[in-house]
Parts: C-alpha cells; structure tokens; sequence
C-alpha cells in the first residue's frame, strides 16, 4: 500500500488505443457508428444502439452539461488520501442526447456544482504519463 | 409450464457465525455453512449431488464435494454478477437443475473472509495495481474505484428526480438496525441506531454515507433445493420457489454506473413477469428482503419490483415505520440484512426468508405465507417469490 502515490493510469484496451492516443494530443475522440450516427462511450467493438460494425473515430467539442456527480471524502486508494475531497461527474456531452462519460470535475467548490451546469473539457497528465479527460465548470 | 412456479423447494438452511475474522480458510467456511444446511434438511452427503456457487466465490465445487464426502455431482454452475446477483441467481440455478431433473438435491452457497481479507480482498477498499484494465481503466485513473462511490452517482440523481432525501435512506438502515437489534447473531447486535446517528454518519461519496453502506464480513452460508414432492418427505417445513427470475436492463449494456433514467432497470425486467409467475401480486407479500448493499439501492429496488411507483420510495418508505417488526405492514430485512446482520452478499437474507414461511424466525411475521427476495440492484441481478404450503 504504501508509495502507491498514483490511481492507476488506464491501459488501453485492444482496439481502444485511438481514443487514448487522442487524449495525450489533447482531444476527444469517441466512435461514431457509420450507420446511426451514434457516439458512443466508452469504447466498443460494436454500436450497442444498431449493432453495426462500422466506425469513425471523430472529436467532440468537450462541452456538456453535469448529469450528476459525487463528492468522495472516504480515501479508499493510498493515492486518494491526500486527494480527497475530489468530484467524480458524470458528464453529458452536448452532441448527443444520453451521450454521458465518467471524469472528474476539478477545481470546482463541490457547493457551486448543480444539475445541469455546464462544463468544458479539458486535460490533466497523469505521472505515467498519459493524459486524462477531466472537465471544470464552463 | 412456463416458468420455475412451484417446481423446486427450499429444504435445508445453513450458516456460520458472522464476524470481522473467522479464522478459519474459506473452504471450511463453505463446509461448515453446506453441512449445517443439509443436517438442517436431514440430507447426507449421498442425497446431494449438485452444487452452485457465486462467480466471485473461490471455493471450488470439486474441493467441496471432496470435503464434504459427496460421492457423485451432477449438477455445477455459477452465477455471475454474484457478487451481488448470486443470493437467488444461486437458488435459481438450482432449482432449475432439480426441476429438470437434472440433479436431485442442489447446495447454493457463499462462504468468503471478505472483511478480514484471508482469501477475499476487501470490496470497500481499492487494488493498488499501477495499471487499470478493461472497464477499470475509464474509472480508476479518476479515483472512482468502490460500489459505494458509483451509489454516490446514482443516489444523488435520484435525489434530484425525485425529491428523495437522506433520511429515506436513513429509515432503511435504521430499519436494518433494529432488526439486527433482535438477533442476537448478528454482527451489529447491541449497537443500536438512530436516524440521527445515520445523518450524523461521515460522508463517504456525498450523498453516501457510512451508515448508507453494507458491512464486510467473514462466514459461510447456504442452502439446499430440492423437488418439492421430495421436500414434503423431509425434516422441515418446505419453501416452494413460487416464482423466480434473472435480469439485465439495456443500461447495464449502454451505461457504465446505474441509470437512474433508464425507462427499464434490471429490476424492472424480472418484475414484469415475477408475480404473473407467482399468481400473486405485491400487496400479496408479507415480509420483505431486499439486497441491501447500500441504502438508497434499496429505496429503488422498492421502486422498481413495483411495491410503489418510480419516485413514490420516498413516501412508500416514511421514516421506515412500516418495515420494521413487529408493528410494520411490510417487516424489512427481519434478521438485519446485509447492513446490519452480516454481508454474506445476501444469502442470509434468502435463509431469513425461509426461516419466516417456517415460522421460525426471530421477528416472525405472522402466518406470513410469502416471502420476496431480490439479490443486489445496480448490477445484472435475480428475484424470487417464496411461499409455504396453504
């Protein structure tokens, strides 16, 4: 337990490594369905809403609106004891109704979050290096 | 014959003592728990041929029919999602076996050290491992990493849909409390709780708060299903599985922390043709058990098995009044639940069940004929509908 100092950074899944690669350029991507049209996260072999095959991986804006979120205050990660308070959210992005994605929502006052605010994306480097999608309040 | 109705009988009821650390491996837990069960059904090793068991269980059936002197299996399997889908998928899948004919008499079990970590690692603390795989790598770069903080997400927007309250969540676990209060067996016994101690509780993942949170236990715990023409000739009174089921809602495919929004939850799926099955309907029931990992599940589990509509929790529940024993219409959890009695990832809810269409529980329900059991919400999960003979 001790000198873990981190969260664990993702190791991408096979198939996955665009969206990752796109995070450590600073953007997101996510699949789009070359049959409905559909965004979807996170990454899948298969469109879960047609269940076509075919993808394009295409960037969003970032911006969205807070779904909801939680304001974690136990530390249950050795790295987490010197994090907490922090804000996990879940964000819906504004490209597609129900288009939501897990993050954290940084330097914000856990009172100033609401339903429905809007938040912009931007990115943290995790120390192994890779960056992350985290959002702040627009 | 469509359905499991009436197909498969629960005979035999067996567990350990609940504790922080049982000392002892977890296979001599499952032992100890299976062979109580079947000397509780008067079953020996020669009537039992079958055994099911929760995915997240690491006892292996072969070492247990070793151990218990089982000389022929014909039936193994596994529940997955149990975790927290295992206390009826477990029955379930036995039932199934036995009411096919596929085995005679089927052990479903859970036996883990969960709270001392001899075997089972702590859910409510996170693995240290550098690097997340699969679903983990979107959620534990960010720190999102317990059952408890993916509640948090879930609970707060239905606090907001719906207008419910912590001190809705406060009433299910007071109500557990109580219950474990007059069970002298269970972990929490002479620790009594008030609301004020629950909203007084530290917050774990706002709005979560400690008091909202299951306990981690170690200990063992099963049963034993046969048909019920056999259960008729054995030592107890038989429970009949009136109905039973499985279910997975689209979110669970789509959504990676439950979807409050979603128009069908996994419960929701089981409820559409569990009490059809069972020829009953909720208003039937007579004693409640809910998985109870975390308190606000608990409050849409009500929900969505159809006792109240989708955001009438909050005022089905009140300050819990009524799921409390002896005076409430509708006992909650009579020996404590996984909240206060002890965790055995709900088994000893499914065996509390049993003990109350025996009529031999503790806080007994009066002349109650049916039980309903769901294993845990918020993952792919199972129902069921027990009842005793008129």
């Amino acid at each position: 337990m001790n000198g873990v100092t981190a969260f664990p950074y993702p190791v991408p899944e096979y198939g996955a490594e665009p969206y990752w690669q796109a995070c450590n350029d600073e953007r997101l991507v996510m699949q789009r369905c070359t049959a409905c049209s559909k965004f979807r996260w996170h990454p899948a072999p298969i469109c879960p809403y047609c269940q076509a095959d075919g993808f394009a991986w295409e960037p969003l804006s970032g911006r969205g609106r807070v779904h909801t979120w939680t304001v974690i205050t136990h530390p249950v990660h050795p790295a987490a004891i010197g994090k907490v308070p922090y804000v996990v959210v879940e964000v819906e992005l504004e490209e597609q109704p129900g288009l939501r994605m897990l993050s954290n929502l940084v330097d914000a006052d856990p009172a100033a979050i609401a339903f429905d605010a809007p938040v912009a994306l931007g990115f943290e480097r995790h120390p192994s290096g890779q960056k992350l999608p985290i959002f702040r309040l627009a | 014959m469509d359905s499991i109705h009436d197909r498969a009988s629960i005979v035999g009821i067996g567990h350990t003592e609940y504790s922080r650390d049982s000392g002892r491996s977890e296979l001599k837990l499952a032992c100890e728990a299976i062979g109580a069960a079947m000397a509780d059904a008067g079953l020996g090793p020669a009537d039992v041929d079958g055994i099911a068991k929760y995915t997240m269980d690491n006892n292996d059936a072969v070492d247990i029919a070793r151990c218990l002197g089982i000389p022929q299996l014909r039936f193994f399997g596994e529940v997955a999602y149990g975790g927290g889908g295992g206390p009826v998928g477990t029955v379930m899948l036995a039932a199934m076996a036995v009411a096919t004919g596929q085995a005679k008499a089927v052990v479903a079990f859970r036996a883990m050290n969960e709270r001392s970590g001899r075997g089972t690692p702590r859910f409510g603390q996170a693995s240290t491992a550098q690097g997340a795989r699969g679903l983990q790598s979107y959620l534990s770069p960010y720190g999102l990493f317990s059952p408890a903080q993916m509640v948090g997400l879930a609970a707060r927007r239905h606090m907001h849909l719906y207008g419910t309250e912590s001190r809705h969540f406060g009433a299910i676990a007071v109500t557990c409390r109580h219950h474990a209060n007059l069970n002298p067996d269970a972990m929490m016994h002479g620790r009594p709780m008030t609301l004020d101690d629950h909203q007084n509780s530290r917050m774990i993942a706002d709005p979560v708060r400690l008091l909202d949170c299951c306990l981690e236990t170690d200990g063992g715990a099963a049963v034993i299903v046969t048909t019920p023409e056999r259960a008729r000739d054995l030592r107890q009174r038989p429970v009949h599985i009136a109905a039973g089921g499985s279910g997975a809602g689209a979110w669970n495919h789509r959504s990676v922390v439950k979807d409050v929004d979603s128009p069908m939850s996994e419960s929701m799926v089981i409820a559409q043709r569990l009490f059809r099955d069972a020829g009953i309907t909720q208003d039937d029931i007579d004693v409640l058990f809910i998985y109870d990992h975390f308190a606000p599940l608990v409050l849409m589990a009500i929900e969505d098995y159809g006792f109240c509509k989708r955001g009438e929790g909050k005022d089905f529940i009140g300050d819990g009044a009524r799921l409390r024993w002896p005076d409430g219409d509708l006992p909650l959890n009579t020996s404590g639940g996984n909240l206060s009695e002890g965790y055995m990832h709900g088994m000893q809810n499914t065996i509390e069940a049993v003990r109350q269409l025996r009529g031999t529980a503790r806080c007994q329900v009066q002349d109650a004929r049916y039980s309903f059991v769901s294993s845990g919400n918020a993952v792919p999960t199972s129902a069921m509908i027990l009842r005793r003979d008129a």
